[in-house]
């Protein structure tokens, strides 16, 4: 058996992730918001004796390492061995499209163009020469329609021919620019990447591509005899947009031009949306309903799940008290909360957030965000790893990805200390807002947000990023399609499912071994200071500590440390205090593994403890406040 | 406002002096390359050309005609005489410019119009100035950021397209370009230079 490894690459939200659907099959991520697959998605498929494997990767403009997403592309197509690329082609911005295409060529690998959107073009009155488009470039043009399948099989055969070697189109410079390439060339090391792009990424000032030169001071030479054309990376991309735009005119047709009806709806939408008042308020309305319907349908959900779970749990009987079984019991009601609590809340709130994904509200929203994240530092598209984060902090900690620098996906990792998540919405609305009533727990969700927005003012100052400027393609409003929302909240989950709920069980077992042997008593003792200063009687250090391991069971255990009478054995500005100290902070091990994956061990525990240590020094500050004041 | 005759004046006759500097067929490619403008200009301009009989097309490759020899070697020498003349006033760079722009032998205020021309890059009006729903000219992306220069090319924002503000936002402006709708702040719009642009 052959195998043939594939690259599908395109501009964010032209329909990688469909296309891989139409050849593997509904498992992938499609969404209708310029970025969301920050990580590669992979899939095969053995077509008449051939293994094709199949890489989706993030959407990217042009190969260039301005951010995470499109380092993960360059990555794959050059750290990797693939036997091509796929790209993905917009017919109704072909120019576009092309100069991807283009550089792609000038990298020399082999590629075919997948045109995709063909029947929208022709509605705009665009007609594109797919075989003209594919003699001019000398590789394989094949329109498709990931929907009706169309185009998908011819898409197949022309790759079991992608490794044939031909001669394909190349952009010539200007004069001075293509002296410059050779003068480049010359200095380089030996190695698989062809020379030619090698020096053009080179002049177009990409550092990684930089090691590959014998000599670095070859830029410096090339650039001093360039005293005419200080610009020279600018006149290489104006050029290859040029030559892109100067080829899709001459197979493209135009047949009319004119607004069309659903266009101008479309405008008329984004005055809405989009507008200097209307817009921020009707995000915040959204954001507001989407929790109400949340909290509402969560609680319901909840309820019939802990009724299944719970008489589950009870068939195992609970007249036989061996120790196995006891720990058995513990671990079990860390995966009931898990399952009842958490399940229903994240994946609601996930459902949520792929239908506004998919309509194309999420980037309108991230528009509308960004005129109040700017004020505090915090780049427009630091809107969508936040609000994932009232979702599930773990998952969220990988989407801040599609940030551009690494400092500033650390920076917005650290909001998450405050950003409450499921969990800790649970503990805020089913712990404090139970016993103490919802202007308590209200006030726990103001004194999170207020220790959170001095938390950015002193980070600002720490950690400094350079501003990411608003720059950001809007997709057209679309009717989603439930079957890819509700794939995609699915695979959004499954972090949820396959490790939070696994160590969710742990946890419970843990707390259960430590209770039968007695060590929890044992456990609480070197952390009396820290109850003291959080006025709080010294168990309830243990729901804290084990809130760490497993945030859901916060709750049960509070109540099983100080019994079920919690009104009685605690003041209400005990309770309150205690919220606080639950909700600020990194929230989770699991949080914090993610942590570590994403920033390494060093600072993941470096955030850790200081978001830890700075919630409980809130609390503890905050609670004394309150008695001074009243 | 800019018409595209005029934009074709200037695009025919440099596509002559250029075929008269070089004294060779050109390929179509290379030409575009040498004469950054955007394709529909380039390509009725060598569509008239053409017509008028002063080159040929074959293939991928246009050469100067009989007639068009004649043309072109006007265009060289009046080039060169300009460039020389502005030379002991200007630097090199700027003389070449100015050069350019006299030998094109309009009227004075096509000349005040074509000095905001993209060939004469640096002018025109930040597209935070620019009215709503009307077609401009993008002449100039002005930023040093070559990283951000080079996302904002391959987005569909380059010198030579026609771009429309559609909206205006507090926080910057939405702009349709190439049948997409790119949200930019404030900051990158500054940076490009537009200029109104009228198909005539």
């Amino acid at each position: 058996m052959k195998n043939l490894k594939i690259l599908l690459i395109g501009q964010p939200n032209v329909g990688k992730s469909s296309l891989l659907n139409a050849l593997v099959g509904p498992k992938v991520v499609v969404s209708n918001y310029p970025g969301t697959t920050v990580e590669v998605t992979q899939a095969e498929k053995v077509f008449d004796n051939t293994r094709i494997k199949l890489v989706d990767t993030p959407g990217i403009y042009s190969i260039s390492d301005r951010s995470e997403e499109e380092k993960v592309t360059e990555k794959a197509l050059f750290e990797e061995q693939v036997d091509g690329v796929v790209i993905i082609a917009d017919a109704s911005s072909l120019e576009r499209s092309l100069y991807l295409v283009l550089q792609i060529l000038e990298a020399e690998i082999p590629a075919i163009i997948a045109l995709n959107f063909v029947e929208e073009a022709e509605k705009k009155g665009i007609k594109i020469d797919s075989e003209k488009l594919g003699k001019l470039l000398n590789i394989p043009v094949v329109p498709i329609n990931p929907l009706t399948k169309r185009g998908i099989s011819d898409l197949v055969d022309s790759l079991f021919r992608i490794k044939e070697e031909i001669e394909v189109f190349r952009v010539e410079y200007d004069d001075h620019v293509e002296k410059a390439i050779s003068e480049i060339s010359s200095q380089i090391k030996e190695n698989s990447i062809p020379k030619r792009f090698i020096a053009i990424r080179v002049l177009e000032e990409d550092r990684d591509f930089y090691r590959y030169l014998k000599n670095k001071r070859i830029i410096e030479e090339v650039k001093e005899g360039l005293t005419e054309h200080p610009r020279v990376a600018e006149d290489v991309s104006i050029t290859r947009y040029g030559t892109a735009s100067f080829i899709a005119e001459k197979v493209t047709q135009i047949v009319r031009i004119k607004a069309e009806k659903t266009s101008q709806i479309q405008e008329k939408v984004d005055n809405i949306f989009l507008h200097k008042i209307w817009g921020p308020f009707i995000t915040f309305l959204f954001l507001l309903t989407v929790f109400g319907i949340l909290l509402y349908l969560g609680n319901l959900m909840q309820d019939f799940l802990m009724g299944l779970t719970e008489s589950f749990s009870s068939s195992f009987g609970m007249e036989e008290h061996s120790i196995i079984v006891m720990v058995l019991v513990q671990g079990l009601t860390g995966v009931v909360a898990g399952v009842s609590i958490a399940l229903p809340y994240v994946f609601l709130f996930y459902l949520f957030l792929g239908l506004l994904e998919d309509v194309g509200l999420l980037s309108r929203f991230v528009v509308n965000a960004e005129r109040f994240l700017k004020k505090l530092g915090l780049p427009g598209k630091a809107f969508i790893p936040l609000a994932l984060g009232l979702g599930c902090t773990v998952p969220a900690v990988r989407a801040t990805r599609i940030l551009a620098s690494e400092k500033e996906q650390f920076r917005t990792a650290s909001l998450f200390a405050f950003v409450p998540c499921s969990s800790r919405i649970a503990i805020i609305m089913g712990v404090v807002g139970f016993y103490g009533g919802v202007t308590l727990s209200f006030s726990v969700l103001a004194t999170s947000l207020v220790a959170g927005l001095i938390w950015i003012l002193v980070i600002q100052k720490v950690i400094h990023v350079k501003s990411e400027h608003l720059l950001l393609e809007l997709p057209p409003y679309r009717k989603p399609l439930i079957k890819n929302v509700l794939a995609k909240s699915w695979i959004r989950m499954k972090d949820f499912v396959y490790i939070v709920i696994p160590l969710l069980a742990l946890g419970g077992v843990t707390y259960g071994v430590l209770d039968i042997l007695g060590l929890t008593e044992v456990l609480v003792k070197p952390f009396s200071p820290i109850s003291a200063w959080l006025g709080l009687p010294d168990v309830t250090i243990i729901p804290l500590i084990f809130g760490f391991l497993q945030k859901d069971l916060t709750g049960a255990m509070l109540l099983s440390v100080l019994g079920s009478e919690v009104s009685s054995a605690l003041t209400t500005v005990q309770i309150y205090t205690f919220g606080v100290a639950a909700t600020i902070g990194i929230p989770c091990i699991i949080a914090f593994g993610m942590l570590s994956k994403e920033f390494g061990f060093k600072r993941a525990i470096l955030l850790v403890v200081t978001s830890i240590g700075y919630g409980i020094l809130f609390a503890g500050l905050a609670w004394r406040a309150i008695l001074f004041f009243m | 406002m800019l018409k595209e005759s005029d934009v074709l004046k200037i695009v025919k006759e440099d596509i002559l002096r250029i075929l008269g500097e070089e004294k060779r067929k050109i390929s179509l490619k290379s030409m575009k390359a040498k004469i950054k403008v955007s394709p529909p200009f380039m390509s009725k301009a060598i569509k008239i050309l053409e017509e008028e009989g002063l080159i040929s097309v074959e293939k991928e490759f246009i050469r100067l005609t009989k007639n068009g020899s004649a043309e072109a070697e006007a265009i060289v020498k009046k080039h060169l005489v300009l460039e020389n003349y502005f030379k002991e006033t200007r630097s090199e760079r700027e003389a070449h410019r100015a050069a350019h722009l006299l030998e094109h032998q309009i009227s004075e205020e096509v000349i005040n119009n074509i000095k905001k021309l993209f060939i004469l890059k640096k002018e025109g009006v930040p597209l935070t100035e620019f009215g709503f729903n009307k077609k401009g000219l993008i002449t100039d992306i002005m930023t040093s950021d070559y990283k951000l220069f080079e996302r904002m090319i391959s987005m569909g924002i380059s010198p030579g397209e026609i771009i429309e503000v559609t909206n205006k936002i507090p926080n910057g402006v939405i702009v349709k370009i190439n049948n997409k709708k790119i949200v930019l702040n404030k900051i990158i719009a500054k940076e490009i230079k537009v200029l109104e642009y009228e198909k005539s």
